[in-house]
């Protein structure tokens, strides 16, 4: 059943605007992959997702659906089933007619329909529920209705806008598990929209980042984190995020403070001025001391004690060229005091250097 | 979630429910103190007020049953010898019968019609941007500011033209020309409030346009659909300039214009406009009385969106 | 399954090429919106917009009943017809209707426009001010509050001509109940029809009660649109109930009061039968306003149709003109609609 999904060079421009809410989107999904659109609000996600549900017109470019170019196909011919930010119910049908109803526009007879509905209900728990209507279930419960909506018609794709942002943060996290495994079982693949990079990197098989309707890098979660090919991405993945800083170079050397890090000979090769712009991740601050030249002192401002993990936020000190603030893990349970002046240095190899102009990154080996 | 208004504060059991006494205790100092009075005072004007809206209908409903001699004295008396005679003389010597069943007929009618007209034009000029669209808009507008009065006579030369004088057909369409500007407009305002993914949501699920409207949309927009009957049910229902325009046989009169024919200049019969203005009342009492637990939530959206 | 079928109709999407795919598509999605106010814009067209622009033009001219026709034709003995020009048929006359009518040569313009003015304020103001403060007492919890709601709105379900009858009959100088509890009062009855100022009375007292329910149901819903939050809030910040009126409850009110009191004034300036039936222009064209003076050049006589144009297209300017001031007036105060 399940498909791959093909945006070549698709672009959207709305009309009374002169730049294309998403522009030359290039993307292949596999078949039965779960890939997640991430980015800030405004960049595109929504509009790539329409796109590929019929919602919104293709300004220019493709999309496919297997081989099955449907870029100009109305949204019943497409096959897709799409779960909504507010769920978008019938709210004057039963949930079991919500469910159904799809399937009752394609002429599915009554005891396929009920049947389907009934499997569906069962997986996502929503047996006691099929005769009421929607505005007497809470919001996981309406969440799951239109999640059996999507799942009652068996389509090709499936899209998701925001599914979770509605619920609460407990359910969120609940709730995000239980359609990353049932889409494992289904194996129907899915494009999931979200801004949330937290539900991007726990849900996505793959992770596409969108910035201004320009897609930024697609990866694994762990590749997008590990790799990021430029800086926003770098900023963007990742929770405390990434520390990035633009520091003075001399002699193959980074300013930072008043450490001097020495770069990997193929960063120092390929910078174009005496300026860099270097990223490191919270866990990838060492405790250190002041004899290590390398290492910089923080002023901590701030603690956070998770009780698992603990986090400094702290003020670069001596820096002309700053990165204010500094996010450091560091051991829980025994944390500096605030106020206190602690020496950090970057762990060897996990170190991102980008370019000051494009932002690209730079080699780091 | 869909719901915007809270029509739930209409429901009659739930402002029934909510009665004085859920005494929120101490709120607000000085509350309970006020409420006495203030709640007298409240009640007082709202009592008066019912009065005002309801002694003419009800001093027409009293009126009816006196005797036709008994109506035009200068004592004031409520009821005085109750008598059916004025309904029977309304109902058996005059043609009213026929003119109600003519109004009834062009009522049901007008109210289908327009119904059908103001809320496809309204889910079109609340959906969809088509060319033409500010236009429609403006000429919505100007209808309502061109006097009717005046439009009869060319509405009448067409109507000659297609050979539709003296037929239901030409005060059904007159009449819809009347009604549906606003209720178009109205019914936009309230399909604005219906949230578009529902749209969509259908369109993913295999549905048109006309469809959607049909399934999805209309089922949803009950209020505004009874605001719109009941406008246009009482357009047609009381209308009297182009029903005596119109129409040139006495059997085919509508009750606006065949009631007319009781207030002759010097000498109205006062006996057969009253009862016959309470049997008038009755269908719109009815009409009246399914559409107005919706008139508030109906009209908030036509009102609040321009 | 459905993949198979997909792929076998998938040549048959393929538009033909890119342009014209383009322009199919855009009448794809629009042919339906057409069809859709196409009942609406017929009907309003051939019945509103032509005519409108055939009294523009009728007002122009000297086109009465009798000399509408362009040709008269008489019955020849053969059986078939003859037809001549008719020799004093309607003429272009320029500005004359206009002049005519504003400077009192016909008709008595001023002083139906005076009426009007008069009317039409005074209507809408009380329609306004009294639906405002049934509208704000119906808003509060209190015992009985449907009741009230259901009862105060019956005027509106009440037809045009049968308040009008309704309240000629209270205010009949002979028999009716205003002058006899007049009497009962020790005041002497007052002769209503006999006077400009009092026949006007009485019908802005019809019109007003038939009017106010609509402004009270439309306010009531544009009070419950106003969330609650707002006014705890107002309370929490030390306001008393007259201060949250005026600075929640009237600003939250205005979207829906720009739209009536627009719609209000436009109605009420055209409104026909109240005038017509309550006070039939008593005493002599007196009472008369704007709308009921067309309408009597139009109907009254031999039919003056270019005048009955004339009047139309004079109201017509005067409502588009306060319509626009209107919206500038609202949007200089920030508020669109
Ligand atoms: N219907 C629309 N008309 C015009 N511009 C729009 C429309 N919808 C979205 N946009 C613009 O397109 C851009 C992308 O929007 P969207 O895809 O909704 O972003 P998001 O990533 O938050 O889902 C935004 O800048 C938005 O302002
Ligand atoms: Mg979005």
């Amino acid at each position: 059943m399940s498909t791959s999904v093909t945006f070549d060079r698709a672009t959207r421009i709305y009309p009374g605007s002169d730049s294309p809410a998403v522009d030359a989107l290039e993307l292949e999904i596999a078949e039965g992959e779960f890939l997640v659109l991430v980015g800030p609000s405004g960049c595109g996600k929504s509009t790539s997702l329409r796109m590929l549900a019929g919602l919104e017109d293709v300004t220019s470019g493709r999309i496919l659906i297997g081989d099955r170019d449907i870029t100009h196909l109305r949204p019943k011919d497409r096959d897709i089933a799409m779960v909504f930010q507010n769920y978008a119910l019938y709210p004057h049908m039963s949930v079991a007619e919500n469910m159904g109803f799809a399937l009752k526009i394609a002429g599915v007879s009554k005891s396929d329909i009920d049947a389907r509905v009934l499997e569906a209900a069962r997986i996502l728990d929503l047996e006691p529920y099929l005769g009421r209507k929607p505005k007497a279930l809470s919001g996981g419960q309406r969440q799951r209705v239109a999640m059996g909506r999507a799942i009652v018609r068996q389509p090709q794709v499936f899209c998701m806008d925001e599914p979770l942002s509605n619920l609460d943060a407990k359910l969120r996290v609940s709730t995000r598990t239980q359609i990353a495994s049932l889409q494992r079982r289904l194996d129907i693949t899915t494009v999931y929209v979200t801004h949330d990079q937290v539900e991007a990197m726990t849900m996505g098989d793959r992770v596409a980042v969108l910035k201004d309707g320009l897609l930024q890098q697609v990866d694994t979660p762990l590749g997008l984190y590990d790799k990021p090919k430029n800086a926003f991405v770098a900023g963007f993945i990742g929770s405390p995020a990434m520390n990035l800083g633009t520091f003075r170079v001399e002699d193959g050397q980074a300013l930072i403070g008043e450490a001097r890090v020495p770069l990997p000979r193929s960063t120092v090769g390929a910078l174009t001025t005496d300026r860099v712009q270097l990223g490191f991740r919270p866990e990838a601050l060492v405790p250190s001391s002041a004899e290590d030249a390398a290492s910089f002192p923080v002023e901590a401002l701030v603690i956070e004690e998770l009780g698992s993990d603990a986090f400094l936020y702290g003020n670069l000190i001596g820096d002309d060229l700053r990165a204010d603030h500094v996010v450091a893990r560091v051991a829980p349970r025994s944390v500096p005091a605030k106020g206190t002046k602690v020496w950090f240095s970057i762990e060897p190899g996990r170190l991102h250097a980008f370019d000051v102009e494009t932002g690209d990154a730079l080699p780091t080996d | 979630m869909t719901r915007l208004l809270p029509a739930g504060a209409l429901d009659p059991a739930d402002t029934t429910g909510a009665t004085a006494s859920d005494v929120r205790p101490g709120r607000v100092r000085g509350r309970e103190d006020r409420s006495r009075l203030a709640s007298i005072a409240l009640h007082g004007t709202l009592v008066l007020a019912t009065l005002v809206a309801l002694f003419p209908v009800l001093w027409i409903l009293l009126s009816s049953f006196k005797p036709a001699n008994r109506i035009q004295t200068s004592e004031i008396t409520l009821i005085d010898s109750p008598t059916l005679d004025n309904y029977r003389a309304v109902l058996f010597d005059t043609p009213f019968p026929t003119w109600f069943l003519n109004s009834v007929v062009v009522a049901a009618f007008t109210m289908v019609i327009g119904i059908t007209m103001s809320a496809t034009a309204g889910y079109a000029l609340s959906r969809f941007n088509f060319a033409g669209k500010r236009g429609l808009m403006w000429v919505f507008l100007i209808t309502q500011m061109f006097p009717v009065a005046i439009l009869i006579v060319p509405i009448y030369t067409i109507m000659a033209n297609a050979g539709l004088i003296n037929t239901k057909a030409s005060l059904i369409i007159a009449y819809c020309t009347v009604a549906v500007p606003f209720c178009a407009w109205m019914l936009r305002g309230y399909f604005d409030t219906i949230p578009q993914e529902l749209d969509e949501a259908a369109a993913l699920d295999g549905l048109g346009p006309f469809g959607t409207f049909y399934r999805v949309i209309l089922p949803l927009a009950r209020p505004g659909l009874a605001v719109t009957a009941f406008y246009t049910f009482l357009t047609a229902w009381g209308e009297v300039a182009y029903a005596i325009a119109f129409m040139q046989t006495r059997d085919n009169l509508t009750l606006g214009a065949g009631l007319q024919q009781f207030v002759p200049q010097f000498n109205p019969q006062w006996h057969l406009l009253t009862a016959g203005s309470v049997l008038i009342l009755i269908p719109a009492a009815i009409v009246f009385f399914f559409a107005q637990k919706h008139l508030v939530a109906g009209l908030t959206a036509g009102g609040t969106k321009g | 399954m459905s993949q198979a079928l997909a792929v076998a109709e998938a040549p048959v999407e393929q538009p033909p090429g890119k342009q014209d795919g383009r322009l199919r598509r855009s009448f794809d999605r629009n042919w339906y919106a057409w069809a859709m106010v196409l009942p609406t814009v017929l009907v309003l067209g051939v019945l509103v917009m032509y005519p409108l622009v055939q009294g523009i033009f009728q007002s122009f001219t000297d086109l009465t009943e009798s000399n509408a026709q362009d040709v008269i034709c008489t019955k020849t003995l053969g059986g078939g017809e003859e037809c001549r020009d008719n020799p004093d048929s309607a003429e272009f006359v320029g500005l004359d209707n206009y002049v005519d009518l504003l400077t009192g040569a016909r008709g008595s313009f001023w002083l139906q426009f005076t009426n009007t003015l008069a009317w039409t304020l005074a209507c809408v103001s009380l329609h306004y001010g009294l639906g405002l403060g049934l509208a704000v007492m119906l808003n509060r919890k209190m015992r009985g509050r449907s009741l009230y709601r259901v009862l105060l709105i019956v005027p509106w379900a009440v037809p045009a001509f049968v308040a009008a009858f309704g309240w000629k009959f209270l205010f009949n100088p002979r028999f009716g109940l205003i002058n006899q509890a007049l009497v009962n009062l020790g005041v002497d009855p007052v002769e209503w029809f006999n006077h400009r100022w009092t026949a006007l009375f009485a019908a802005i007292c019809t019109n007003v009660w038939l009017g106010v329910p609509f402004m009270m149901v439309a306010i009531l819903g544009g009070l419950q649109s106003i969330p609650a939050d707002l006014h705890e809030a107002a309370e929490m910040d030390g306001a008393t109930p007259w201060q949250r009126f005026r600075n929640v409850t009237l600003p939250g009110l205005r979207p829906v009061s720009s739209t009536v009191i627009l719609l209000g004034t436009i109605w009420t300036f055209n409104m026909f039968p109240i005038i017509y039936f309550v006070t039939g222009g008593e005493p002599a064209g007196q009472s008369e306003i704007l709308v009921t003076g067309a309408y009597r050049a139009a109907f009254e006589g031999v039919r003056n149709y270019s005048l009955a144009a004339t009047y139309g297209v004079l109201i017509l300017s005067l409502l588009m003109v306060f319509a626009s001031v209107y919206r500038r007036t609202l949007k200089a105060q920030g508020e669109v609609f």
